[in-house]
């Protein structure tokens, strides 16, 4: 589906019951540490999920075990059905798992326009040599993504730097085009690292809108990592509380709220 | 006041993605190739002004050209995928070689042998393999040592063109001279032919690259260099990218070897790609600019016609300097010249380039 005619369809959320990935028992250890110590918990198609935690907790290392970049040395990770022991990051990728990253992991060299092209690398066919020509179906290729990015750029209403260079951009758009980029991809499953981190009150808010968006117009499901409480509350159907690698809570945001582990975990316990 | 591109709308995406978007630019362009292609070609066939000899086409414009193609095949390895390459001698090398063994013939298998235009291009493959062979340990190593790497294919080289007589075809001297030189049962014998058959490679070539590199292929080569964490979770698999930017930048630089000993040395030996002409190259790259095809033109530009200028200036100022005195200055302003540059402006000339042209479509405002 076109992102025109996605954004012209349903304006209904569809958060389903069914289970788009499952983590079970995962653990990761690096040498003596362990990062992430038997979490489960699952996603589900449609759904915007929170994983939070304080620092250190092991967020950051979930988000990289379920796209393939680490590889937990215990528990399974079923995505779409399917169980996976080890998985490369670009098959995650060609699956349809999108991330953005922590500190900003844009291609400073390149314009806007063309980081976001390379998020439609994956779905690119010309081979090399109609790109030495760029003619038929390299040209095509290159006219047919370049206008879903164009609608992705004016989802996201970052048209007037499509051609700046990101180097030279100020944070807060770099943030954008970096959803842009993972947008691109088209994926099922969008994992947003601190998609707010350092950002005032009013982008923070065009950012809450543009997720709410995302999951509402492209029925994508989002993973969220966030520090922001008010945010994590608002936008997510349900949440996941980590503390030292293990899992202490799961559920809606209110029940995670009342929880006591929770605000033990925050606030901390007097011994 | 001539430069502006008030009133140039652009209707549809592919006129937005041309390589140059601007009018003046692509009529700039298409000047400078006809200047090149057809009123060079003439002044040199008349012997106007600077062609009176055979000296500035020879000792500059030829050498300018064939080193051009040669740094832009380097600044696709190392300006646009980042993978630092101290081995472009020996690619070169490769090619011209190879293309000296296609070209005479491999009796071994029974290889008659074959047209120079095919031997050129088989020679720019085999640089290609090498390259792709060498290229392998960017995968595991980075940076400093990705460099050290493939210095190790420069020495190697170095060493088997000398001692391995075969491709030599067992010349007892150890240097080699190029096959005939026809080209489409064309044969090819003054400068100014020489430089025609130059032009056209550069030419093709330059549009190929320019081809690649804003292409998918293109992106996925930045997309590594400057962040390759973040292109593997994007689905840009690091083993094709390298590789295929070792493949496409050797048989660039591959085959403007073969032509830099077809059509500039003729007699060759190995010693004409040593360590020396890999720095000149890696030189050329980052003083032009780092991920400009632009930058690779105006990098060997500078590189060639200091020396030259350096060399001449005194003599025509009249200063009473020995020629040995001239060689060693020329040395100091070169390095120290290098270094300002650097200094004042990191992304090379390209990058000057470009600021200029941003300023132009001001003027005379100041913005």
């Amino acid at each position: 589906m076109s992102a025109t005619a996605a954004i012209n369809s349903a304006d209904t959320r569809a958060v389903t019951n069914e289970v788009l990935l499952a983590v079970e028992n995962v653990t990761l250890r690096f040498g003596g540490v362990t990062a992430i110590n038997g979490v489960s918990f699952d996603i589900r198609k449609g759904e915007i999920r929170a994983i939070i935690g304080p620092n250190g907790a092991g967020k950051t290392s979930m988000l990289n075990c379920i796209n393939g970049f680490y590889h937990p040395q215990e528990g399974r990770i079923t995505y779409k059905g399917e169980t996976r022991q080890r998985m490369r990051p670009h098959v995650a990728a060609s699956q349809g798992i999108a991330r953005t990253f922590q500190n900003v992991a844009l291609f400073n060299g390149m314009t806007t326009l063309d980081n976001i092209m390379t998020g439609r690398t994956l779905k690119m066919s010309a081979n090399i040599f109609w790109q030495m020509l760029r003619l038929g179906p390299a040209l095509a290729d290159e006219i047919k993504h370049r206008e879903y990015c164009e609608e992705i750029i004016d989802f996201l209403e970052i048209e007037a730097i499509r051609k700046t260079p990101v180097g030279r951009l100020p944070y807060g758009l770099q943030k954008r085009v970096e959803l842009a980029r993972a947008l691109a991809m088209q994926p099922d499953l969008l994992l947003l690292d601190e998609p707010m981190a350092g950002m005032n009150l009013e982008e923070k808010q065009d950012m809450c809108r543009f997720i709410i968006d995302v999951n509402k117009t492209f029925g994508t499901t989002i993973a969220l990592i966030e520090h922001d409480m008010g945010v994590v509350m608002d936008l997510s159907d349900r949440v996941v509380v980590l503390e030292y690698g293990r899992k202490i809570a799961d559920g809606t945001p209110d029940e995670v709220k009342s929880d006591q582990k929770v605000i033990d975990a925050y606030l901390g316990v007097s011994h | 006041m001539l430069y502006r591109e008030t009133g140039q709308f652009k209707t549809s995406y592919a006129n937005d993605m041309v390589i140059f978007p601007i009018r003046q630019d692509r009529i700039g362009v298409y000047l400078l190739l006809g200047f090149a292609f057809i009123v060079l070609p003439l002044m040199m066939a008349f012997h106007v002004a600077p062609f009176r000899t055979d000296y500035f086409l020879l000792a500059i414009l030829l050498p300018f050209l064939i080193l051009s193609l040669a740094a832009i095949g380097v600044n696709i390895l190392v300006g646009y995928c980042g993978q630092i390459s101290l081995g472009s001698g020996a690619f070169m090398a490769i090619g011209a070689y190879m293309a000296y063994k296609f070209g005479t013939g491999i009796s071994e298998i029974g290889l008659p042998p074959m047209p120079i235009v095919i031997a050129i291009l088989l020679g720019g493959l085999s640089a290609a393999f090498f390259g792709v062979l060498f290229g392998l340990p960017s995968l595991r190593i980075k940076g400093l040592y990705l460099a050290v790497a493939t210095l190790a294919a420069q020495f190697f080289f170095d060493w088997v063109f000398l001692r391995v007589k075969w491709f030599t075809n067992y010349a007892p001297s150890g240097s080699v001279s190029a096959p005939e030189l026809k080209f489409f049962g064309y044969l090819i014998a003054t400068p100014v032919e020489k430089y025609m058959v130059a032009l056209s490679f550069l030419t093709l070539f330059a549009l190929v690259a320019k081809n690649l590199v804003r292409g998918n292929i293109g992106r996925q080569w930045m997309a590594i260099r400057d962040m390759d964490i973040a292109a593997e979770l994007m689905g840009i698999r690091p083993l094709v990218a390298k590789l295929s930017a070792f493949a496409v930048s050797s048989f660039i630089i591959g085959i403007a070897g073969a032509l830099w000993a077809f059509l500039r040395l003729g007699t060759w030996e190995p010693l004409a790609f040593d360590i020396n002409r890999s720095l000149e190259l890696l030189f050329m790259v980052i003083i032009g600019g780092l991920g400009s095809i632009l930058g690779s033109f105006l990098g060997a530009a500078f590189i060639l016609m200091l020396p030259i200028f350096l060399t001449v200036l005194p003599a025509e100022l009249g200063v009473p300097i020995t020629t040995e005195t001239v060689s060693h200055l020329q040395n100091v302003i070169f390095g120290a010249m290098i270094c300002f540059i650097l200094i004042k402006e990191p992304l090379g000339f390209a990058r000057l380039w470009q600021i200029g042209k941003e300023k132009l479509r001001m003027w005379p405002f100041p913005y």
